[in-house]
């Protein structure tokens, strides 16, 4: 950084009546308008104010833990660097558009010679914020009617209502955030939602009404939520034609769960990571606190990604699952496990490996997957540095097996059994990266180990996905 | 039902002979069923036995969940799913086995008449008292059908149903009835069956048809269930005729057939006797 000038100019312009906050800002009036010029790089100051403009609905006093920092700053760097850094998380509580920074010479009756005020001009979001969509898919059309409220009782609350209003479904999502002052990551959420899906591997439809608590606070490196759901659950057959299994499973079931999430993350992409590592394990019992689905069902998945020579990533990942039910109920079909797809094991249709009846998949109660992965960039590189960014090639070997567990065999059983009859596939193709969230990816894939009863995807595979192995 | 689905039924019924291993679902008899899916339930049992087809009865306390129709009973038989009297009638005509083929078509249009009697009268009678009359619904209908769930989720059910029926009441014009008005319907249909059967052993003279089986699985329901009051019991009980009917296709069809078959404990299903 170069030689930094601080001026004092003329006092900041008023604009609006919303800006009373700051009282002491309008004393500044008077100052003599004689421009003085210093150099002030290695020079002690001192932050004798912070200012806040543009302030509505927002409290101050939750903001404080956001600019505490500035105060601490020793000379001018000092005072650029935290104030962007306030700046950055400022941004990060999404409660303003914009917000700039003025760093000046403090002034009035008590301004040291060396004092210095730092003002942040923010522009906070609107009260209410909404939008529309439509969405074709499945057989079915739907508008999408999204309201938000950010910044509801001025310190970072958040309302977001979704409604989709489909030709088949209607869902619905109403959620209350609130973070902990001056610990963003620390959040408390409530969320209350109805959301229909339809599965055609397993010929079902599921309407899921639920309430659910949350509470997220990092620990070391580590994210954790804690969670307990309360779901209404009604299973029904998606046509007349559906297997007698999947009609058994038709009904009313509730669910109430405790469950508890854990995250690593130091990959530095989520959808193409070229480096670093995740962690996910996530647990959930369900029936100690009422309800009639009681199981304990045990979660993991692992991602190693390392920088190889010529641009080129290789990783490793792998996932794996229990589902242990509890008293002499059998698992239900919503809550157990299902593998296949063109992002989990490749060469296998959506979630059509394992257990099934009559063309039905039914899903494990036990599942394990495994990925390796090369990624390069596209042959020739075109659109290098731009769109061809989006873009990568991988070599992937994937392989993975899903069962039912009989409890009286015990667990040697069990592990030989997932370690025989295991489906594998391996292939080439390409990998869109859909902005930070989903991937798509166009394969071919030679699917091998195919069990009788299972779907395969021999040839080109095309698919969509959040979660990928 | 549809037309399509009708089509449906039929054209693949016909591919298979009846297996010994057809199954009835109905809810639990102990604590779940309801007096209107039991009539329907035992209605569907006793045609099957007089056509003399095996069918062996599962409780599921998600069997109304289950049905394709929504309605108890359901029959599985082979990889067919069928629902309701009318429709399984169909489905066993398709399969060879029949009750009415004997009959003339102005018999047969007569026998329809009174099923379609039966149905509007005496099954929406018993889903108005279930449903409509507070004293019953409280004590007996709400508790019962949302024993399997537990809280909250039985409370939601049961009034969601509640309030399904009713609104099918209201659709029908029957939400203004009071409870008097129904049992004076129920007391002029069972005058009606009484004066049709007459002396006959059944409707139609020597021979069961589907139209015995329907009166018999709600007359013997509502003779052997005990409600709030005893008022609708006794409106049945004063057509003789009728009593001795249902008497006598108990014993001909269910206590001589589990005597035969000496597994009365797996197919007795009609819960309560008569005698």
């Amino acid at each position: 950084m170069g030689t930094v000038h601080a001026r004092s100019l003329d006092p900041l312009p008023m604009h609006g009546p919303e800006l009373g906050v700051q009282a002491d800002d309008l004393d500044v009036g008077e100052t003599e308008y004689e421009p003085q010029q210093e150099v002030l790089e290695n020079r002690d100051v001192v932050v004798q104010h912070v200012h806040i403009d543009g302030l509505g609905r927002t409290k101050e006093d939750f903001l404080t833990y956001e600019i505490a920092d500035v105060f601490r700053a020793k000379n001018l760097i000092d005072v650029m660097k935290k104030s962007h850094d306030a700046r950055q998380r400022m941004l990060r509580l999404g409660l303003f558009r914009q917000v700039e920074v003025v760093i000046d010479t403090s002034h009035g009756e008590d301004a040291l010679p060396n004092g210095l005020d730092v003002t942040f001009e923010v522009k906070e979001l609107r009260r209410l914020t909404g939008s529309y969509n439509t969405m074709v898919g499945n057989n079915e059309g739907s508008m999408v009617l999204g309201l938000k409220l950010p910044n509801v009782f001025g310190r970072a609350e958040k309302v977001t209502f979704q409604f989709s209003y489909g030709t088949k479904e209607t869902s619905y999502g109403l959620s209350f955030f609130k973070p902990q002052a001056g610990n963003f990551d620390r959040s408390f959420s409530i969320n209350l939602y109805k959301v229909t899906g339809q599965f055609p591997w397993s010929s079902l439809r599921e309407t899921d009404r639920g309430f659910s608590t949350e509470y997220s606070f990092p620990i070391w490196k580590t994210n954790h939520t804690l969670k307990w759901e309360g779901v209404w659950r009604e299973l029904g057959c998606l046509a007349r034609t559906a297997s007698f299994a999947v009609r058994q499973e038709s009904g009313h079931s509730l669910k109430s769960s405790l469950s508890h999430a854990m995250v690593i993350d130091t990959r530095n992409s989520p959808i193409l990571p070229k480096k670093g590592a995740l962690l996910k394990i996530n647990q959930e019992l369900a029936g100690y606190t009422g309800g009639d689905a009681r199981f304990l069902k045990e979660d993991f998945e692992i991602q190693l990604n390392q920088r190889l020579f010529w641009d080129s990533v290789l990783s490793a990942s792998l996932w794996g699952g229990l589902l242990l039910p509890f008293g002499d109920k059998p698992t239900s079909i919503a809550d157990r496990f299902y593998l296949g797809g063109p992002t989990s094991v490749r060469g296998f249709s959506m979630y059509s490996i394992g257990p099934q009846s009559e063309g039905d998949y039914l899903g494990g109660e036990v599942y394990w997957a495994g990925g390796l992965h090369l990624y390069t960039p596209l042959p020739f590189r075109p659109g290098r540095g731009g769109f061809g960014d989006l873009f990568r090639t991988h070599f992937f070997l994937n392989a993975g097996n899903l069962c039912n567990l009989n409890y009286g065999e015990g667990p040697r059983a069990h592990l030989s059994r997932l370690a025989e009859c295991i489906r594998w596939s391996y292939g080439a193709g390409i990998v869109l990266r859909l902005g930070n969230i989903a991937r798509l990816e166009l394969n071919y894939c030679i699917p091998m180990g195919v069990q009788s009863g299972d779907r395969i995807c021999d040839g080109v595979q095309f698919g969509a996905g959040i979660r990928f192995l | 039902m549809s037309l399509a689905a009708e089509a449906f039924v039929s054209q693949i019924a016909a591919a298979e002979p009846w297996p010994e291993n057809a199954t009835l679902y109905q809810p639990l008899r102990e604590d779940q069923i309801l007096l209107s899916d039991c009539a329907s339930s035992l209605a569907v049992q006793a045609y099957l036995r007089m056509l003399g087809l095996p069918v062996r009865v599962h409780c599921r306390a998600n069997a109304e969940y289950m049905s394709p129709s929504g309605k108890v009973p359901f029959i599985h038989v082979g990889n067919q799913v069928v629902s309701e009297l009318g429709t399984i009638v169909q489905f066993t005509r398709a399969k060879g086995h029949s009750l009415s083929d004997s009959l003339d078509d102005v018999q047969r249009a007569e026998m329809k008449a009174y099923m379609e009697l039966v149905n509007n009268m005496l099954l929406t009678a018993e889903m108005y008292i279930q449903w409509c009359d507070e004293n019953t619904a409280a004590e007996i209908t709400r508790p019962r059908y949302s024993s399997p769930y537990s809280w909250p989720l039985n409370h939601i059910l049961a009034y969601q149903k509640q309030w399904e029926v009713r609104r099918k009441m209201n659709a029908i014009g029957w939400a203004g009835k009071s409870l008097e008005q129904v049992y004076e319907d129920v007391s002029q249909c069972c005058q009606a069956l009484s004066q049709r059967l007459g002396t006959q052993p059944f409707f139609f003279n020597k021979q069961p048809t589907e139209l015995d089986a329907l009166v018999f699985g709600h007359l013997f329901t509502i003779l052997t269930t005990r409600l709030t009051s005893d008022e609708l019991m006794e409106k049945v009980k004063s057509y003789s005729n009728l009593l001795s009917f249902c008497r006598r296709i108990e014993q001909t069809y269910f206590e001589s057939q589990d005597r035969d078959s000496q597994s009365g404990a797996l197919d007795f299903s009609k819960g309560p006797s008569l005698m």
